[in-house]
């Protein structure tokens, strides 16, 4: 066997050979090519959890009579506010939007502990480094006449529940 | 080969695209996007709509952590309109759960209000099932792996084809109510409180243990029988125990079937602790015994003296007695025949027998049950009426009423009960044994029973020549050897041994020495050698029987052997009649001359 | 070059070619077209470095090895990869670890198959490594100079035995306490130091949440760093005992008229690996040499593509069709009836059932060091590179019989057995 140092060895005579052998060269690239895609991506989709291990994202809180008038009860455990006026109803989150704290109730609003946010009654920025106002969850009437939030789905801000 | 490599990659490229795709567009999907759009027709505000356009599908879970372990139910992720009640008339799985006044559910303004809400009970702890799951197969349980299946719904495919059909039905569900309702007279465990009744009224307690309600011994403890096993299983080992385990010795108890299905939800609501107990309350029954329980469910009965008869009468019937013994028609094929009780026993022997079955002989597999003392006293009352029907004179019409169901229908000591006593009956089929005896001592055996044995004193019922009768029937038809002339044996009258520590002493060398093989070296009949002899060495710890034979007859079977069996001459063997004393004083030593013999204590 | 800035067009330039750039810093080869592209492409390529620039056709054929080798590796690989994506799910606490499996199986995309490729990934790394322990045996692979390789087999076929036992208890379901419970038991019944063994094993007296931990431990962390040095041995050693086994006809003989007269003792011709060949080799015209071998690009990388295909393939699908099992949760008062192991140790536990001793310990253990001490004491050089050679009869013989008692034990265990270890008939 002689050393071959042509650019191109012996079959080239044969062209329907090589573009035979380059069109399966292709199948297998993609087909390669493309499982590993897919498994990539798949992989993926396995990491991220469809359910999780804490309490669930949509819970009952209530019925609307365990909050009269003028509430705002934070509900620590959930990390939300619910807050009352009259027939509206609303769940303003209170983890604050800057790093992720527990923002606590103060005379005007809420104050992060952390890093020194303020936020008004409303969840808006009235000072400090937080760069947006605390979401608005959604907020329903269940059929059986409970408070239903919704922490996966938030809302505009100032949107309440009329009951 | 390039095609080939070509080919294969095409094919990961399917298999990869087949899984990715089944990924998606789960059953619970379209369930929930189903329920999203029939609630968007009945919503009535824009509001409500808005709120359900925003909604996607996406794995609903309840998280519970007050009973037992945390408990991730996410059924509600089909059954997504479970707590919406615009869905009552809705076919599963998006239809609302019932309301009802039975699961304490109320109406408040015209609503229907729920006592055990969702969010805080989960779904699992009344239904079972695989809370986890997201697939029909998986979460309902049918899975045969799952020790859990829907309560009442779904069967598994493994179970008994004939059971499964009577595993339906909500009711059973009673048996996890029952895990917090304790309460004996809760309305909502009607069923659990019936099998609860029947466990004591059947006498299950007298075998088997649950902790804090009974302690038998004889069979397994069910203390957490609801949790290890499935209702198919406790349905076939209640109804027919011989079809799970060939082995059982548990009597067929011929229950009616709801009935059975009373016991299977109370022995299913058994789960070693329920959610209601607390350590406290635990420990109490513990040190207890839990006696209070008991007597709340079942109430003794008050035995009326002019009545006690027919109050014993109704006690031993409704009682269970027959799952064992044989009484008329009525025969649970495991203890002896009651009906000739009466000439049997007298009723001394039968009250203690009663209170402490083994006070009266030594091995009997009864179990102490707990009646009262005075319905004791009218079941031995109506036992003692019983004398069976005017005894036969042919000998085979007496072997066929009164011999058959120990000594069996061969005569080989194989009876349909046979197996449940100890001692075994005596295999008549072997000449050695029967030609080897007098007459006289086979009718003494007949006449006045074997003490310590199941072999009963017929006396009362059989006279002499009836007991000759029978004898020669069993002569001629299963020993089948003309009777010999006896060799005439050299024994002393009494032993000329004296009593003495020394003598037992060289007694229990002795024994150790030659007999404990077989006998076992505490004497218990359970030597290394019993396994493999029929009929077993004789239990010389069984003082009934000990003290019942004279030293005359201990010296002629240990001397002369017993013929028919493995017990050899010892004559032959180098043993003097001093030896045979010294044995003999042993075997007495350990045999204390109380009436009762060695259980008598435990009645006293 | 000089500090002067480049020209406008070799920025385009590089604009243009970087792609050709980026792929060549990486690759440093274009597509192979000629022999020294095909040698360059094999030793300057990290991943394709281990292997040889030129392979004995003997080595391709696949009725000789069966690829046998290079599926149990890639079952490795596929086992890592599995077995690492398992991890973000799994928790190792005898009150999460079912929960985690039915979750694994009802609400975590993918997770069935990822556990079902896992599953029967392991099943079948055992048995290929066993059968390429059977192939290495019959062809006689194992003599002079690969004693060592074949010892380093030997112990990654028990690393692999070991990794699948670790594995098995870790879905905390009844197959896999009771299997641990028999298994660690075994284990105790090894000479003087059994009971530390047992002891180290469970990490207390009795299987549990220290026995899952640890077992979690050896089965995630030390056993696949273990085998994964022990592999890379194993295959360097192939490439320094001078490639796959082959017959000694194997090769042509050459005509050494050229070589000079004092080198005349060396007769083989022997195949030259880098300079330290050349020096010391007979015939110091690299590539003159009549031999059989051919170029790894493409041949051998096709071959061993092609089996990864295959490989990958074949748990994918069975990964499809079936599932793994998960039985009950574990009840430590009631075992299963019968209590069985995975069918790779029923030959184990159908001897068991007669001695405790040595079904576990005894008959095992010398199976083992039969097997180490093969190639020590079995020194005849004859019948290499032939299945089932005629010279290597008595060998073949005492082997096959061991393979086949095991067979039957196995067989007997999976299908004989019913409750309380009974004997049955399966029909």
């Amino acid at each position: 066997m002689a050393v071959n140092l042509k650019r191109s060895s012996g079959e080239d005579s044969d062209g329907g050979k090589t573009s035979r052998r380059r069109m399966l060269g292709w199948l297998t690239g993609a087909g390669l090519a493309g499982s590993a895609g897919l498994s990539a991506v798949s992989n993926f989709v396995f990491i991220k959890p469809r359910a999780t291990y804490g309490q669930p994202q949509r819970f009952s809180v209530g019925k609307p009579e365990d909050f009269p008038s003028g509430t705002r009860a934070i509900l620590a455990a959930r990390g939300i506010c619910i807050v009352r006026e009259g027939t509206k109803l609303a769940a303003i989150s209170i983890t604050c939007t800057h790093l992720g704290c527990t923002v606590g109730a103060a005379d005007t609003g809420f104050a992060c502990p952390c890093h020194g946010s303020r936020f008004d009654q409303d969840g808006n920025v009235t000072g400090g480094p937080a760069p947006r106002p605390l979401p608005w969850f959604q907020i329903t009437l269940a059929p059986n006449g409970e408070i239903e939030v919704d922490k996966d789905i938030e809302i505009v801000p100032g949107s309440y529940l009329s009951l | 080969m390039r095609f080939a490599l070509a080919i294969g990659t095409f094919l990961i490229l399917v298999v990869h695209g087949i899984v990715f795709y089944n990924q998606f567009g789960h059953p619970w999907e379209r369930n929930q996007n189903t329920y999203f759009d029939q609630a968007k027709v009945l919503a009535k505000t824009d509001a409500e709509k808005a709120a359900l356009a925003a909604r996607k599908p996406r794995i609903e879970q309840i998280v519970v952590s007050n009973f037992g372990e945390t408990r991730v139910d996410r059924c509600t992720t089909c059954h997504i309109a479970t707590d919406d009640p615009r869905f009552s008339s809705h076919a599963e799985p998006v239809k609302t759960h019932p309301y009802s006044p039975t699961l304490g559910d109320f109406q408040k303004d015209g609503k229907w209000e729920r006592r055990h809400k969702f969010s805080e009970f989960g779904c699992t702890v009344c239904h079972d099932g695989q809370g986890r799951g997201l697939d029909a197969e998986y979460s309902h349980g049918k899975d045969e792996y799952w020790p859990d299946p829907l309560l009442g719904f779904v069967t598994q495919d493994n179970w008994r084809k004939d059971h499964a059909p009577k595993l339906k039905g909500k009711e059973y569900m009673q048996a996890n109510c029952a895990q917090c309702h304790t309460d004996t007279a809760f309305p909502g465990t009607a069923l659990v409180t019936r099998g609860r009744q029947i466990f004591f009224a059947s006498n299950c307690y007298g075998c088997h243990r649950i902790e804090g309600l009974s302690d038998g011994t004889i069979g397994p403890d069910l203390s957490d029988v609801g949790r290890k096993w499935k209702l198919d299983y406790l349905w076939g080992r209640i109804t027919d125990p011989k079809s799970i385990l060939a082995t059982s010795i548990m009597p067929k108890f011929n229950l009616k079937e709801e009935d059975v299905k009373a016991l299977v939800a109370f022995l299913k609501s058994r789960k070693g602790r329920n959610f209601a107990e607390t350590e406290i309350q635990r420990f109490k029954v513990k040190l207890t015994g839990g006696a209070e329980l008991v007597q709340a469910t079942i109430k003794p009965v008050k035995i009326n003296p002019p009545e006690m008869v027919k109050q014993g009468e109704k006690l031993v019937l409704d009682r269970a007695c027959t799952a064992c013994h044989k009484l008329g028609d009525r025969d649970g094929g495991i203890a002896p025949d009651l009906s000739f009780e009466g000439s049997l026993r007298d009723s001394e022997w039968v009250y203690a027998h009663f209170k402490n079955p083994k006070s009266t002989m030594s091995d009997s597999i009864m179990p102490a049950f707990r009646f009262t003392d005075d319905e004791f006293k009218a079941m031995t009352a109506y036992l003692m009426t019983l004398r069976g029907q005017a005894t036969p004179a042919s000998g085979e019409a007496i072997y066929k009423n009164l011999c058959l169901r120990c000594h069996g229908e061969k005569g080989d000591g194989h009876g349909p009960i046979a197996e449940h006593l100890d001692p075994y009956p005596r295999d008549l089929t072997k000449a050695g044994f029967m030609n080897s005896k007098s007459e006289a001592r086979l009718v003494n055996s007949v006449r006045n029973g074997v003490n310590g044995t199941s072999m009963p004193a017929w006396g009362k019922a059989v006279t002499e020549e009836q007991a000759k009768a029978v004898l020669g029937y069993i002569q001629t038809t299963f020993t089948k050897e003309p009777r010999r002339e006896l060799k005439a044996k050299a024994i002393p009258e009494t032993n000329p041994v004296a009593m003495s520590p020394e003598s037992v002493t060289r007694g229990e060398a002795l024994f150790v020495n030659r007999c404990a093989g077989c006998h076992g070296r505490k004497g218990d009949g359970k030597g290394p050698n019993s396994l493999d002899i029929q009929p077993k060495p004789r239990n010389l710890r069984n003082s009934f029987f000990v003290n019942s034979v004279d030293d005359k007859r201990l010296f002629e079977s240990i001397q002369y052997g017993v013929q028919g069996t493995a017990m050899p001459p010892w004559i032959d063997y180098g043993l003097t009649n001093n030896d045979v004393g010294d044995l003999v004083n042993f075997i007495r030593s350990i045999n204390p001359k109380t009436k009762g013999g060695q259980h008598a204590a435990a009645i006293q | 070059m000089s500090p002067a800035t480049p020209p406008k067009a070799s920025f385009l330039t590089a604009l243009t070619d970087l792609p050709k750039n980026v792929w060549k810093s990486i690759f440093r080869n274009p597509l192979p077209s000629n022999d020294l592209e095909r040698s360059s492409t094999s030793f300057t390529n990290f991943f394709l470095h281990i292997h040889p620039v030129k392979v004995h056709k003997n080595s391709l054929r696949p009725a000789y090895t069966l690829g046998l080798g290079l599926i149990s590796f890639f079952l490795f690989v596929i086992l890592i990869v599995t077995g690492i994506l398992l991890m973000f799910y799994y928790v190792p606490s005898t009150t999460q670890a079912y929960d985690r499996m039915l979750d694994l199986r009802g609400s975590v995309a993918f997770g069935t198959l990822l556990r079902n490729m896992h599953r029967w990934g392991a099943h079948g790394m055992v048995a290929v490594v066993f059968m390429h322990l059977c192939r290495v045996f019959f062809t006689g692979s194992y003599k002079k100079p690969r004693e060592f390789n074949w010892v380093v087999g030997v112990i990654l076929f028990l690393l692999t035995l070991f990794m699948s036992f670790t594995g098995y208890l870790l879905p905390w379901d009844q197959l896999a306490f009771w299997a641990i419970t028999v298994g660690t038991a075994i284990a105790g019944y090894a000479p003087v130091i059994g009971k530390d063994i047992q002891f180290l094993l469970m990490g207390g007296t009795s299987v549990g949440q220290e026995a899952l931990l640890r077992f979690y431990v050896l089965h995630v962390a030390v056993l696949p760093a273990v085998l994964t040095l022990a592999i890379a041995i194993h295959f360097w050693r192939i490439r320094k005992d001078g490639g796959l086994s082959r017959a000694e006809d194997a090769d042509p003989v050459v005509s050494l008229e050229a070589a000079p007269a004092d080198k005349a003792s060396v007769l083989e011709p022997k195949k030259l690996y880098g300079f330290q060949g050349l020096v010391r080799g007979p015939l110091p015209k690299v590539g003159q040499i009549p031999d059989n071998t051919v170029f790894s690009w493409p041949n051998l990388f096709l071959a061993e593509l092609f089996t990864f295909v295959v490989t990958l393939s074949a748990i994918l699908v069975l990964s499809l069709l079936f599932n793994a099992p998960l039985e009950e949760p574990v009840n430590a008062l009631h075992p299963p009836n019968p209590a069985k192991a995975p069918w790779y140790f029923l030959g184990l536990q159908e001897m068991v059932s007669y001695s405790a001793f040595w079904g576990g310990i005894g008959v095992p253990g010398i199976f083992v060091l039969l097997l180490l001490g093969t190639p020590y004491m079995d020194r005849s050089t004859k019948g290499v590179g032939k299945w089932f050679s005629r010279d290597r009869l008595l060998a073949n013989t005492i082997f096959i019989t061991f393979v086949v008692a095991n067979i039957i034990f196995v067989i007997i265990g999976t299908f004989f057995r019913g409750a309380n270890w009974a004997f049955v008939t399966p029909w």
